[in-house]
């Protein structure tokens, strides 16, 4: 290659074309990306400023997400401290999602075990007025990593307890070692009964006990069937109570028919009553009849007596 | 005395080494401040240099762009698929698409289309000088700067810048349709986790650093080739010592970036 004379570079056809269309490519595709980034940082949409008030800001890095319901809706630009010492999270918010925070809205930093810290929105009620720019808002915050200490003490006490549960000398292991026993007596010759009693003689008496139990159950079973063949046997009492029974109804149907006949008399009753009621308006007038033919008779002795002049006995009686 | 004079002796060879080191390096600045001098002088700008640089440009960039996009192609699909299947095993999906980004987009892309300018574009450029300069038709000067040196410098780097431009948009596409498929469903949320990615400062090194490769890669094989005498066995040991300190200035900016992204 070196050794022979170097040939004349052959001619490129629409070499200035094609140098052209390489650099303008080049060009554009830097042009573009740059672009393209400039629209991925967001810097050219319309935001508004949320400020976040918390604490400890740790976990929140510059550039990472608000989310509401999952799905991003702020960027965080820049995170400062306050003159009282907490930290101000100040949070770009497109206009064009801004109408998702209220006034109400409430916001939380939820530090995982895995991955960053997250911000998220959460609005309860929608219809409420929209959050105002640049307002400032305290943040709830939830740390899996601080919640960890209390959780492995807790645990390291739940264990110790466990220990001394489980110990040769705690309360767990003497019960068990007496439900041995008592498994090991119940096992025994006496069974469960000289586990309960604890010795052979009282055993003995429960076995004698039982004994004439059994004898009296079989004198009651006797004195039971008796009993069976007073109430219940052709002569007894049963079959006597069903004789009073047809008696006691034969008298209950005299009893109807004398109710009958009472009856009927009431009715006459009733209706001499009604006569005598008749006959006293009768009298009524009949009285009234003499009371007007007195007045007039005595109207009538007293024009006689005014007539009569040697009369001098002026009073009338009636005979 | 004579193990102390072999000490003395072998101190004396290291200190020498170090110090041509130290001069070729400087031989490399003073080579590169020369090109960006004529490179920012309007009396430069002649036809036959605009030739010379249109004709570099269009010969070193142009036959590789097909066979590197498959490339990239190629190897994005491969790495974006282990990164989503690793992240969908253990459960952390969510960062797939930023892991991805990271990975492929600001790391290993822009490192493969260095090396690729390296392989396809400048190394046989600075073989050309090299064969030149062994046939003795290299004359000392400026015109050879500007008609063959500038050029072919320029040209690498307008081929690393476009190979690495090109190979970060094939991969930005491929990672979004392995994600979300064929739809425009996922554009705001794609376009968000970018913006997380590419924040300004991250941004500032990407971009440095593709430029610096971009004239890592243009620059050292040529200035290798040139900063050493024409004898041809010499010339042939620049070429690799080109490579040499191309793959360590390559490292270095590598090396810069992590500490600037990560650190």
């Amino acid at each position: 290659m070196t050794d022979h004379e170097d040939p004349a570079p052959p001619p490129v056809r629409h070499l200035e074309l094609k140098a052209a269309l390489l650099l303008v490519l080049l060009v554009a595709l830097i042009g573009g990306a740059a672009l393209y980034l400039m629209y991925a940082r967001g810097v050219f949409e319309q935001t508004q400023r949320v400020v976040l008030l918390v604490d400890d800001s740790e976990g929140v890095r510059v550039g990472m997400d608000m989310t509401f319901s999952g799905f991003p809706i702020g960027r965080v630009r820049s995170v400062e401290l306050s003159p009282e010492g907490n930290a101000r999270i100040l949070i770009d918010v497109p206009k064009k999602d801004a109408h998702w925070l209220r006034t109400s809205s409430m916001f939380t930093l939820v530090r995982g075990l895995v991955g960053g810290a997250t911000l998220r929105a959460y609005s309860g009620v929608l219809t409420d007025p929209l959050l105002p720019d640049g307002a400032e808002r305290k943040v709830l915050v939830g740390d899996t990593a601080a919640e960890l200490p209390i959780v492995v003490a807790a645990a390291r006490e739940l264990i110790g307890n466990l220990s001394k549960l489980t110990s040769s000398e705690s309360s767990l292991a003497g019960s068990l070692d007496n439900v041995k026993t008592l498994t090991e007596k119940m096992n025994g010759p006496q069974g469960a009964m000289g586990a309960l009693l604890g010795n052979e003689a009282d055993a003995k008496k429960i076995a004698d006990a039982l004994e004439r139990v059994n004898t009296l159950l079989a004198r009651v079973d006797r004195m039971a069937a008796k009993a069976d063949a007073q109430v219940l046997g052709p002569d007894g009492l049963v079959a006597g109570s069903r004789t009073t029974v047809a008696q006691l109804n034969a008298v209950l149907a005299d009893t109807r028919g004398t109710l009958k006949k009472v009856d009927a008399i009431l009715v006459e009753v009733q209706a001499v009553a009604g006569n005598a009621r008749e006959a006293t308006t009768d009298l009524g007038a009949l009285r009234g009849e003499v009371d007007a033919t007195v007045r007039k008779v005595e109207s009538l002795v007293d024009e006689v007596n005014r007539k009569w002049p040697f009369a001098r006995e002026t009073e009338l009686k009636l005979k | 005395m004579a193990s102390a004079s072999s000490v003395q002796g072998a101190l004396a060879d290291g200190v020498r080494a170090f110090a041509h080191w130290l001069q070729n390096w400087w031989r490399i600045a003073q080579l590169g401040a020369q090109l960006l001098t004529l490179a920012l002088s309007p009396p430069s700008y002649s036809a036959a240099y605009r030739q010379a640089l249109l004709r570099h440009i269009v010969l070193g960039t142009a036959p590789s762009l097909l066979s590197f996009t498959v490339l990239t192609t190629l190897l994005s699909l491969v790495v974006i698929r282990i990164v989503l299947v690793t992240s969908v095993s253990y459960g952390l999906t969510q960062y797939a698409l930023e892991m991805v980004v990271r990975v492929l987009v600001l790391e290993l892309i822009p490192l493969t289309a260095a090396l690729f300018a390296a392989l396809r574009c400048t190394i046989p450029r600075a073989a050309d000088v090299a064969a030149l300069r062994s046939r003795g038709q290299w004359r000392e000067g400026s015109a050879p700067m500007l008609l063959e040196v500038l050029p072919r410098v320029s040209a690498g780097i307008v081929c690393a810048l476009l190979l690495a431009a090109i190979s970060c948009g094939v991969t930005l596409l491929l990672a979004y349709l392995a994600v979300y498929g064929f739809t425009t469903a996922g554009f705001e949320a794609y376009t968000r986790t970018v913006g997380h990615v590419f924040s300004p400062g991250v941004a500032l090194v990407f971009g440095l650093k593709i430029a610096a490769m971009a004239v890592a890669v243009a620059l050292l094989p040529l200035a290798s080739v040139l900063i050493t005498s024409a004898r041809p066995g010499e010339l042939t040991s620049a070429e690799l010592k080109g490579l040499v300190r191309m793959f360590f200035v390559i490292l270095l900016i590598e090396g810069a970036s992590l500490v600037g992204n990560y650190a």
